[in-house]
């Protein structure tokens, strides 16, 4: 086809570049590009000052969220691996190819649906008078407050990225090569040592993998630290929407934006890198 | 445009991508109503080919003319040069008749037309019947054949084939080739068949283009190839051969220490090939003189069976003996015999004349 | 073996109950006739349905919530399409920011993309708009269509392509009859999941939406009240929708692959 050059290849290739560039990397840019602008009166002009940025990181209330932000989102990574692994080795290693096939079906089912009602769901089953103290008044005990802190935000975490780690995890695990897993025990390895020097080194990547989503993800959520969690301490993104929604502060909303990325970005490439670095 | 040109004409045709060179240059003419079969091993280049004259790859270099004319950058549904895909390809979600009528389809031939071209097509394949099946619900052969209509509907000069056999089980092989030379014959036109299988391009075709690294190694009738190969690499690639070297003189060939007879080839250091079926297997020393080797083990292909056994100095040999003869003489890995040929086999692969 | 086997039974019981709980949750409450959510359960009824659905604000952000996903769906599924057949069919220089590119937009976190969006969008002057809505589940949806009809594409036979080509359909032919019907499950699945997408989202939605709420946004916007069992009504609508599309999206595809 060299005779004319043909626009086909071009024809499927430029609606991307153009959409995303329009209306991704363009936003993007400009939202870095407004971290440097002036807010005068409250209108915001064009300009390269550093003042949003001196003024959002000298300040002990943007480093405090940062801290609880970060922390919150370590916490729920490391409890949705750690909660999501038993159901994920269940899926992988003990259950039928179809029940697995099924389980898989009905944990992307909540991914995609109403992460908002859920947590609203949430609202209702956590309050002072809640089905959950139901139970445990039954037994005797609370009722407890569990909304309007961190637990109640960390339940909300746990909603949004169990399903993600699992299916992860899960997809991961049943990829192993099971000769590995069975050479392991011919060789004399208790079920235990398989577990911690053959499968969890085999499916690191998975692993890893699932554990940045959660990250991130829970990094950038809002709903549940402001719903579940009470919105006190302030997260990154309740940062953000109070200093967008209140006034025309945009910049300094947009230095928080900036930062967030990057973490996220030194997050996932430090994550990725040792997911992908070979076993010494 | 007269008969006297060929149908295909490559020249200097060579495909390289970036620094892989798939094709190096090669000359080839390829005549109407003629079998030809590329064959090689894999990697050779062969497909590559098969794909530049269908119009799927552009030659980096020289020419490719079909009926005289150019073609190099001719695009692919520009041309008529039908191929029967390895994968078969048929289209997974049209039925039978769809998948055959397709090319019609294409070129704007109306309805009737096409309707009546794909029930001439499916009763000449035996396929009627099998009008509304999905392609899915087709035995192998059967998806063969659908393949070969699909490609024949447009009654093209030449079909090409690109191993379409290798995915099928032994005996429809067998079964596919008589289809397929009957329909050649039938039809009269130009079949150019890539394949790495030399059972099937020596039992259909009427020359063998023989492609290594590239190159095209060597073109002959079956039987050219299968007797006399031009080097080593055919030799190696065709049939079951021994390669044997040795220094000649006077009538005999010296291989380690042995003297056997090799008429016709003045003195020097040669290397000759002897096909496994002119080897001879004596059970006791004969009274000629004979290569004394340790069998290895046997193999059991078509008509008889190829015995494998270890010469002097590491040579591999191999001969090839009906059955019966298998059971007289009673082999055992590492039990000695006698091996030596008739004196006209040999074929002489290299040859220097003069003293070593 | 058998204690740990019933363990791991017990376990991803639980797991599945805490996934689902908040969605049978809403439902239960919807249909229950406290104001407030105690135990136990008052009685069976359809009232939060019809107070609900007797606001007129309600009929209007369900048919903006359509508009959108709609819209936002079509686009998406034809932007991750010719992505994926890019991807499938080309190899090109940059090919893999190309694809970084096009599978980013999950990663950002949605607070981020709306106030990028909003101030964007009010550059172009689309803010406070449906279209803008449209535009930027687009961006966030694409991807998803992406990777289905990237899965799609990978069942498909190479050679498929080039035989429509062979039998002479030109290139853009070839991709009528051949490629299109062969990605046609996926390309509706595709459809059905960013359909979902759109009609979940609302942060972005809420940055950019002004005066055309969407449902989740006018959810968002009582939830900032106080707990109104209306949102229970709402929500299990909005569930029932998204879920039907989800497990339409899942079907379509693992029909085609058991194959």
């Amino acid at each position: 086809m060299a005779r004319k050059p043909s626009i086909y290849p071009y024809f499927w290739r430029a609606p991307l570049l153009i959409w995303q560039g329009l209306f991704f990397v363009g936003p993007l840019i400009l939202m870095v590009a407004m971290s440097f602008w002036l807010v005068r009166n409250y209108r915001m002009e064009p300009d390269f000052v550093l003042a949003n940025w001196e003024r959002m990181l000298t300040r002990d209330y943007f480093w405090s969220a940062y801290q609880v932000t970060f922390l919150r989102a370590s916490i729920a990574a490391a409890l949705a691996s750690l909660f999501a692994f038993p159901a994920s080795y269940a899926l992988a290693f003990l259950v039928s190819e179809t029940t697995r096939r099924w389980a898989i079906f009905f944990l992307i089912v909540p991914f995609f649906t109403s992460y908002l009602v859920r947590v609203y769901a949430w609202q209702v089953l956590l309050a002072e008078s809640g089905p959950v103290n139901a139970v445990i008044g039954f037994v005797g005990l609370g009722p407890f407050t569990m909304l309007n802190s961190g637990f109640g935000a960390m339940v909300g975490y746990l909603t949004l990225i169990m399903p993600l780690v699992v299916i992860l995890q899960t997809f991961s695990l049943a990829a192993i090569d099971r000769n590995l897993i069975e050479a392991a025990w011919n060789l004399g390895a208790s079920p235990r040592r398989t577990l911690v020097r053959v499968i969890v080194p085999a499916a690191k990547v998975g692993l890893i993998l699932g554990a940045v989503f959660a990250f991130i993800l829970s990094f950038g959520d809002f709903v549940s630290p402001f719903y579940l969690g009470g919105s006190k301490p302030p997260t990154l993104s309740i940062l953000i929407i109070d200093t967008t929604k209140s006034g025309q502060q945009w910049p300094r909303a947009a230095v928080v934006a900036v930062m967030m990325i990057l973490t996220l970005f030194t997050v996932a490439f430090a994550a990725v890198g040792a997911a992908y670095r070979r076993n010494a | 445009m007269t008969d006297a040109t060929p149908l295909v004409r490559f020249s200097q045709v060579r495909k390289s991508y970036g620094a892989i060179e798939a094709v190096r240059g090669i000359d080839l003419d390829i005549d109407r109503g003629e079998f030809v079969a590329i064959m090689g091993p894999s990697g050779c280049g062969k497909t590559t080919t098969l794909r530049m004259l269908a119009g799927l790859e552009t030659p980096t270099d020289g020419t490719i003319t079909i009926d005289g004319r150019v073609t190099n950058s001719l695009p692919a549904h520009e041309r008529d040069t039908p191929l029967v895909w390895q994968s078969l390809a048929l289209f997974p979600f049209l039925n039978v008749a769809q998948n055959v009528e397709f090319g019609l389809k294409m070129r704007d031939v109306p309805r009737a037309e096409r309707q009546a071209k794909v029930a001439l097509w499916l009763e000449r394949l035996g396929l009627e019947g099998f009008e509304h099946r999905r392609i899915d619900q087709l035995s192998g052969g059967q998806k063969q054949r659908v393949a070969l209509a699909r490609s024949l509907i447009t009654e093209p000069e030449m079909l090409l084939l690109d191993e379409p056999l290798s995915a099928l089980d032994a005996h429809l092989v067998v079964r596919m080739q008589g289809v397929l030379t009957r329909l050649q014959k039938e039809l009269g036109i130009t079949f150019v068949y890539v394949t790495h299988s030399q059972s099937e391009a020596f039992a259909m075709s009427d020359r063998v283009v023989i492609m290594g690294h590239g190159e095209i190694v060597q073109i002959g009738r079956p039987r050219e190839i299968f007797r006399a190969p031009r080097n080593r690499f055919v030799a190696e690639f065709v049939g079951h051969n021994n390669i044997l070297s040795g220094t000649v003189t006077q009538g005999e060939i010296d291989v380690d220490g042995v003297r056997l007879p090799l008429a016709g080839v003045s003195d020097g250091p040669a290397e000759i090939v002897v096909a496994a079926d002119r080897m001879e297997i004596y059970g006791s020393p004969p009274s000629s003189p004979a290569l004394k080797a340790a069998f290895v083990s046997e193999e059991f292909a078509g008509a008889g069976v190829i015995c494998y056994f270890e010469g002097p100095g590491d040579l591999e040999l191999r001969a090839q003996v009906p059955e019966a003869r298998l059971a007289e003489l009673a082999p055992e890995p590492g039990k000695p015999f006698w091996l030596a040929w008739a004196a006209d086999s040999p074929h002489v692969l290299t040859h220097r004349e003069g003293r070593t | 073996m058998r204690l740990p086997i019933l363990f791991f039974r017990l376990y991803l019981l639980a797991l599945f109950c805490f996934v689902f709980a908040p969605i049978v949750t809403s439902t239960v409450f919807s249909f229950n006739s406290d104001r407030f959510p105690t135990m136990p359960l008052g009685h069976f009824t359809t009232q939060w349905y019809q107070t609900a659905f007797a606001r007129p604000e309600v009929w209007e952000a369900f048919r903006n919530s359509v508009t959108v996903a709609l819209s936002a769906a079509t686009l998406s599924t034809a932007l991750g399409f010719a992505t994926a057949y890019t991807d499938f069919r080309f190899g090109f220089r940059f090919k893999s920011a190309y694809l970084a590119l096009a599978l980013l937009p999950p990663t950002i976190p949605l607070v981020i993309m709306g106030l990028a969006m909003l101030a964007w969008l009010g550059q172009l002057g689309l803010s406070g708009s449906i279209t803008g809505i449209i535009i930027a589940h687009t961006v966030m949806a694409a991807p998803f269509a992406m990777a289905i009809c990237r899965m799609r594409l990978q069942q498909m036979d190479a050679s498929l392509e080039a035989a429509a080509w062979n039998l002479g359909a030109s290139p853009w032919r070839a991709m009528r009859v051949v490629v299109v019907p062969f990605c046609l499950p996926a390309v509706i699945s595709a459809f059905c999941l960013t359909a979902a997408v759109s009609f979940d989202e609302f942060i972005v939605a809420w940055f950019v939406s002004g005066l055309n709420k969407t449902v989740p946004v006018m959810i968002l916007e009582i939830l900032q009240g106080n707990v109104d069992p209306q949102i229970n009504a709402i929500g299990t609508v909005v569930f029932v929708t998204s879920i039907t599309l989800v497990v339409a999206a899942q079907l379509l595809l693992l029909g085609k692959t058991a194959r």
